[in-house]
């Protein structure tokens, strides 16, 4: 074989293993924990409930029930996160050859109107979707994650004893499903295309004579990197919680614990010497708000079958069902965070202004390393809970004790 | 191509993670042991699913055919 050849072979190899072959979870985990400390240095944390949000107040101001506009959906950085991380959902999937419209059957239209509504009060009650109030919580050393962890299983627990006695009962709904293909080298020419309007915004951003636009070009790319890699993983957080009740394989959720560690420890670094505040994504939900807002979450995700930045990514891959969550996760959750701000049910107020941490009722503002714990012990706390987490996973792995039965 | 005449054939086409896999549990209770089943699905997830889970030995993955954007999975309970 010719060097050119050999050498030809190797650029094909790299293309598949990059574009179109399924990433390793802890891999993904990784990298995702390197784009989410990455994000943070640049600027601030990532989710996805402040696209959501930013769109439902879009689409509630457009029929009226809102009096002001909403920040501009490009001048809006929890806007931009959503849209970055769909646009590399999607170019991911376009040159893994795995975009198509997939229209489910009725009952999961209707699964995933019900999910979507859930979701998105349940974010607004535990401070965030499963990124902000679950992983980046954690990640930025804030008790509430603890306290959404809490309500996320019991909520996915719920959610599959539900999808169990779907399967049992419910007959209707089930036709209906069609999928729209789209030719390879279409895909490919579509994810190129996304690609180019990417790195064109990223120029456009960067060109800005507002400062804080000029930060949206690196929101935007970092967004993208970490869609491109959730969706190449087929990396969702909410199987990590799932799959030991459902089939006992824990390989998510080491990924997950795994990434929470070093994202926590890449944040704490980033905190403890100042380079940003430390009030990023402490929210005044250690309480009843995360336990609660994680229930109704992970049984709506259950429904939609995918969390809050699943749901985005399967979206980017062309999941109608998901496209149906969505608007409804936006709509829903604009609508309970606008409430919660009115009356200040969080008591954020009272906790920027004079440090008060308990005057909200949905719980408490807890940034861990102001504790007795300090930066040293937090991390300490941290990691054992993901170390006890890792060890439930490997212990049911092998007894299935904690799989629920069909 | 698999060279195997399925038992039962189960439609997934339409559902995403988590119902195919859910589905396919099921399915795979009510048969008897070395029996194959056909399941045609079209969430690219599944393939990593029953990949992944396989591990547990309640199956055997005998193949995968790709046809498009349809996956027809070739199962058979252990």
């Amino acid at each position: 074989m010719s060097e050119e050849r050999i050498l030809g072979n190797k650029v094909k190899e790299l293309y598949k293993t990059l574009c179109q072959d399924e990433w390793n979870a802890y891999t993904v985990g990784v990298i995702v924990a390197f784009l989410s400390v990455l994000i943070m240095a640049w600027m601030r944390p990532w989710g996805a409930m402040g696209a959501m949000r930013n769109w439902g107040d879009w689409f509630l101001y457009g029929i009226g029930c809102f009096e002001d506009a909403p920040k501009n959906i490009f001048n809006n950085s929890g806007s931009v996160i959503g849209i970055g991380f769909i646009a590399g959902a999607f170019l991911s999937a376009t040159l893994g050859g795995q975009f198509a419209l997939r229209i489910p059957p009725f009952l999961e239209m209707v699964k995933a109107v019900l999910a979507g509504c859930l979701m998105g009060v349940g974010a607004a009650l535990a401070g965030g979707c499963n990124v902000g109030a679950f992983y980046n919580a954690i990640g930025n050393l804030s008790a509430h994650g603890f306290a959404m962890w809490l309500g996320l299983v019991i909520g996915i627990i719920g959610g599959l004893k539900c999808l169990y006695w779907e399967m049992e009962h419910v007959t209707c709904g089930g036709s209906g499903a069609k999928t729209i293909e789209f030719p390879g080298a279409l895909q490919v020419l579509l994810g190129m295309a996304v690609l180019v309007g990417l790195i064109a915004g990223a120029y456009a951003y960067a060109g800005s004579d507002d400062d804080y636009l000029v930060k949206m070009s690196g929101i935007l790319l970092i967004s993208a990197g970490l869609g491109y890699s959730m969706q190449r993983g087929r990396w969702c957080m909410l199987q990590g919680f799932r799959e030991p009740h459902m089939t006992g394989d824990g390989t998510i959720a080491k990924a997950v614990a795994l990434s929470v560690v070093l994202v926590a420890v890449g944040i704490a670094v980033i905190k403890c010497s100042g380079l940003r505040q430390i009030e990023y994504y402490v929210r005044g939900t250690f309480g009843w708000g995360g336990v609660v807002g994680g229930i109704l979450f992970g049984f709506g995700g259950m429904l939609a079958g995918g969390c809050g930045t699943g749901a985005l990514w399967r979206a980017g891959e062309g999941q109608i069902k998901l496209w149906i969550a969505i608007p409804f996760f936006a709509i829903s959750n604009s609508l309970m965070s606008a409430w919660f701000k009115q009356n200040d049910y969080e008591g954020i107020r009272a906790w920027l202004n004079k440090g008060i941490t308990n005057e909200g009722s949905l719980g408490s503002f807890l940034y861990l390393p102001e504790t007795f714990l300090g930066y040293g012990g937090t991390l300490v706390l941290i990691i054992g809970a993901m170390v006890m987490w890792y060890l439930v996973v490997v212990w049911n792995e092998e007894s299935n004790k904690l799989v629920l039965k069909i | 191509m698999v060279d195997v005449t399925p038992d039962v054939t189960l439609d997934i086409k339409g559902l995403s993670c988590p119902m195919p896999m859910l589905k396919i549990k099921k399915q795979l209770k009510t048969m008897n042991s070395g029996q194959v089943l056909l399941a045609l699905g079209t969430d690219p997830g599944t393939k990593n699913d029953i990949a992944r889970n396989r591990k547990k030995q309640e199956y055997e993955l005998l193949g995968i055919v790709h046809e498009g954007s349809l996956f027809k999975f070739y199962i058979k309970k252990s």
